[in-house]
């Protein structure tokens, strides 16, 4: 993979360029090929220096209040340029409604003070391998909602709930000693109910039980290139409690993210296309 | 009575003699408790260390504050940057901000007029009125100042690389207004070299630059004694990311630079010197804050006393502005800015600051509105009156742990001022980009540690909110835009087109030789060339940096 190359430019007259540079550092520790343009730059120049440069994505920063006019002007001039794939994004003091509006302009992606510079790259990273069309698919949406998990006492005490008035099935019932569970599968159209059972007082679910009471524990989105997604996550500063890909119930990798990252949301990540057994 | 003793009794003497003429702004100074709060508190044996490291308020070196009787006497003066958009609706906000009490004018202009553009230069493009007001001739700087008294208001303008113009402008308005130029009163930023470090808005190169700041100290110092010719800024050093120690040594240094400069060109020191005002930064941690000021002072006094052979008290005393630092507030959570302003406001009053800004809550989202930056003079107005931190003069002295923050900062400050000097000074250091790498160095560092949690910021990287509800914010309407260029337009067609080019020639050939170039800019004004038009004279002779 060729390195990723990024223009930072500072549009317009503003001379406030402790972000642009901050960031410039940044992405150049996050193994792009940065080219700052210093001050006042008009968008003509800087859409020649971008493609003399032969960059994937040129970065605008602007603390003056001139955004609306100046980011436009350099996407127009790309487009006449014949170079409207290169990506650009931008920073600065952007109020927040200017920020839809830029970015349903053309702008990828405005970020707000306060983002960490880990996120910024992250993103960069992520839109330009998509735009060059490589790896392709290593973060896709995630493909479903494989399960949700519930926590139960007991799943005999359960399960008559589900069979008996809502008429599901049980596909499987496993035991997973590392996680001290017993799991019921149910099937429910694309997706699946997964009733947990703790076999232990020491088991994770005995403890949500214990903390929240029985419910909705997690829900379990299916994705792939699982581990290649978990450090991705890991690098946009995503908490993770799995950092590597684990058995699950089902049989394929499964990994956990912290729910401090997610709303409050235990999620759970897994690659059902990775049965064990037919692993490549 | 022991001779340590009689000095104290001395300061108290001429205190005294000076109240007589400028009483304190109360009889008496009480607490909560009734117990009378004393004008100064001491050690109480004051020994030579004493009188070396602090000595007493208004008296060399001037550690404890420049003035006798500090806030006492007279609070600081209240002083709130403002401008956007047309000069009609800045002198609006001047007029709105006047009524709520405050004490002085800080104009802030838009970038075009800060680079020498007129508006409707190519160059502005997108920047008419945004961060400041657009003032392209002597016309919009009559609306500007229209109904404010010049003999009555003091006004700080943030200017520099076209510093002499504006002044220019500002003292054409006072004739109209039929005050005499002896009598205004105000400060123009005109520190060149921070821009180059910092701030961003230089238009020639240093040497042809620091030829206009010379320019304007000599014909201040003749004609107007009462401006400030300059504030040397530590500020936007900060904001730009430098550490305290940083933004002390790089200003100080600068200001070493400017005196050269002005000896150089024949001034006097002690005629010049006293018109030299600072402008620092009231950053987060609230007793280096306050130690710094006091270090800064005691330095200054020092350099100009020692290394300058000042004799003048005036030009020893280190008089500053203090804003408080815009790049600590954050998008998140902007009511929590106000507590934020208010400490940093706080350490700057204990630091012993001249006149101070104080930050609106929302300015890390847009341009303040009314009522938040209502709010940020209220804070001031907090401090003033309700706190007490006014009632006695360096309330923090004789701390150890400020004391040690004092002389802490004092070395390592004069540690890299060592190393300024040793690669040319100031101006051979701007060159060489020596302090715009440490500042940058230091702004990652601390981008680093806010993102591993070492620094805690409050509600961007610890207390976070889910949801942030949308504030309110200013908007500066663009309607205006088209009209400053058909005022422009206007202008141009109507003022006598041969004065404008004569006195544009003049100005070029005064460039091209060594005569002071204000007289002429002044003319210039006058006859209504436009900012864009005498900055591009200049541009032709001085080049572009």
């Amino acid at each position: 993979m060729d390195k990723i190359r990024v223009l930072i430019a500072k549009p317009g007259l503003d001379g406030h360029d402790r972000g642009a540079l901050v960031i410039s550092q940044a992405l150049r520790d996050a193994g792009m090929e940065v080219i700052y343009t210093g001050l006042r730059q008009s968008p003509k120049q800087i859409v020649r220096a971008a493609i003399q440069e032969d960059v994937d994505a040129i970065g605008l920063s602007s603390l003056s209040g001139a955004h609306n006019v100046l980011f436009p002007e350099v996407l127009k001039q790309l487009k006449e340029a014949d170079a409207a794939d290169i990506i650009v994004f931008g920073g600065g003091v952007i109020p927040i409604e200017d920020v839809k509006a830029l970015e349903e302009q053309g702008i990828k992606k405005i970020f707000t003070p306060g983002t960490p510079t880990k996120t910024v790259a992250a993103y960069i990273e992520q839109a330009v391998l998509e735009g060059r069309g490589e790896e392709r698919g290593l973060l896709d949406k995630p493909k479903g909602l494989d399960h949700i998990g519930i926590a139960v006492k007991s799943i005999d005490a359960a399960l008559p709930f589900y069979l008996d008035h809502l008429h599901l099935k049980v596909d499987t019932i496993v035991e997973v000693p590392s996680q001290q569970v017993k799991v019921a599968f149910l099937g429910l159209g694309n997706t699946k109910l997964e009733l947990l059972e703790p076999l232990s007082p020491s088991s994770p679910v005995a403890k949500f039980i214990e903390k929240k009471g029985e419910g909705i524990h997690h829900i379990a989105l299916s994705v792939t290139s699982l581990q290649e997604r978990l450090d991705q996550l890991k690098r946009e500063g995503v908490e993770l409690i799995d950092e590597t890909p684990k058995e699950g119930a089902g049989g394929y990798p499964i990994a956990f993210l912290h729910p401090k990252s997610a709303g409050g949301v235990l999620v759970e990540l897994c690659e059902p296309e990775k049965i064990k057994g037919d692993d490549e | 009575m022991s001779e340590q003793t009689s000095a104290f009794e001395e300061w108290k003497k001429r205190t005294e003699e000076e109240l007589k003429k400028r009483p304190e702004r109360k009889d008496e100074f009480l607490t909560s408790s009734g117990t009378e709060i004393k004008r100064l508190y001491t050690p109480e044996k004051i020994d030579e260390d004493y009188k070396d490291k602090l000595g007493f308020p208004g008296e060399y070196p001037y550690t404890r504050g420049v003035r006798r009787s500090m806030y006492r006497g007279r609070l600081w003066t209240m002083r709130q940057y403002a401008g956007f958009g047309s000069a009609e609706e800045t002198n609006k906000r001047f007029r709105y901000l006047l009524d709520q009490g405050q004490t002085g004018l800080s104009v802030a202009f838009d970038l075009p007029t800060q680079i020498g553009y007129d508006s409707d230069d190519a160059m502005s493009l997108g920047e008419v009125g945004k961060v400041g007001v657009a003032i392209d001739s002597l016309e919009d700087m009559e609306i500007l100042l229209e109904g404010i008294s010049l003999d009555e208001v003091s006004t700080s303008m943030t200017i520099n690389a076209p510093a002499a113009i504006l002044l220019a402008m500002y003292i054409a308005v006072a004739e109209k207004q039929g005050v005499s130029k002896e009598k205004i009163q105000g400060t123009i930023q005109n520190d060149i070299l921070k821009e180059y470090i910092a701030r961003g808005t230089y238009i020639y190169p240093p040497k042809p630059s620091m030829r206009l700041i010379t320019d304007i100290f000599a014909y201040c110092t003749e004609n107007t004694p009462k401006f400030n010719t300059i504030s040397i800024s530590g500020y936007h050093i900060r904001e730009a990311g430098s550490t305290a120690v940083q933004e002390l040594a790089f200003t100080l240094s600068n200001a070493v630079a400017y005196v050269e400069a002005a000896i150089e060109a024949g001034l006097d020191v002690d005629k010049f010197a006293p018109r030299l005002a600072f402008f620092f930064n009231g950053h987060n941690n609230f007793f280096e804050e306050a130690a710094k000021f006091r270090a800064a002072r005691r330095m200054w006094a020092k350099i100009m006393k020692e290394d300058f052979g000042a004799k003048n008290p005036k030009s020893h005393q280190l008089r500053f502005h203090t804003q408080v630092a815009g790049s600590t507030l954050t998008a998140q959570q902007p009511d929590n800015n106000i507590v934020r302003v208010a400490l940093q406001a706080l350490a700057a009053v204990l630091g012993g600051t001249q006149s101070l800004h104080t930050n609106s809550k929302d300015e890390a989202l847009a341009l303040p509105t009314e009522d938040s930056a209502r709010i940020a003079l209220r804070t001031q107005q907090i401090i003033a009156h309700e706190t007490g931190a006014a009632d006695t003069i360096d309330p923090l002295a004789g701390s150890y742990y400020v004391e040690a923050l004092t002389d802490d900062l004092e070395e390592k400050a004069y540690e890299y001022m060592q190393q300024i000097k040793e690669r040319g000074g100031a101006v051979a250091a701007v060159e060489q980009q020596y302090m715009q790498r440490e500042i940058q160095r230091a702004a990652y560092d601390y981008q680093k540690r806010v993102e591993k949690e070492e620094e805690i910021v409050v509600g961007v990287n610890k207390f976070t909110l889910d949801e942030e509800p949308e504030p309110e914010l200013m908007r500066v309407d663009d309607k205006f835009v088209e009209e400053q260029f058909e005022r422009l337009k206007n202008l141009k067609a109507k003022r006598d087109y041969e004065k404008v080019n004569s006195a544009l020639s003049d100005l070029k050939e005064a460039a091209e030789g060594t005569e002071n170039l204000m007289p002429h800019i002044i003319e210039a004004v006058k006859c209504y060339a436009t900012i864009g038009e005498i900055s591009n004279t200049l541009r032709d002779v001085f080049g572009e940096y």
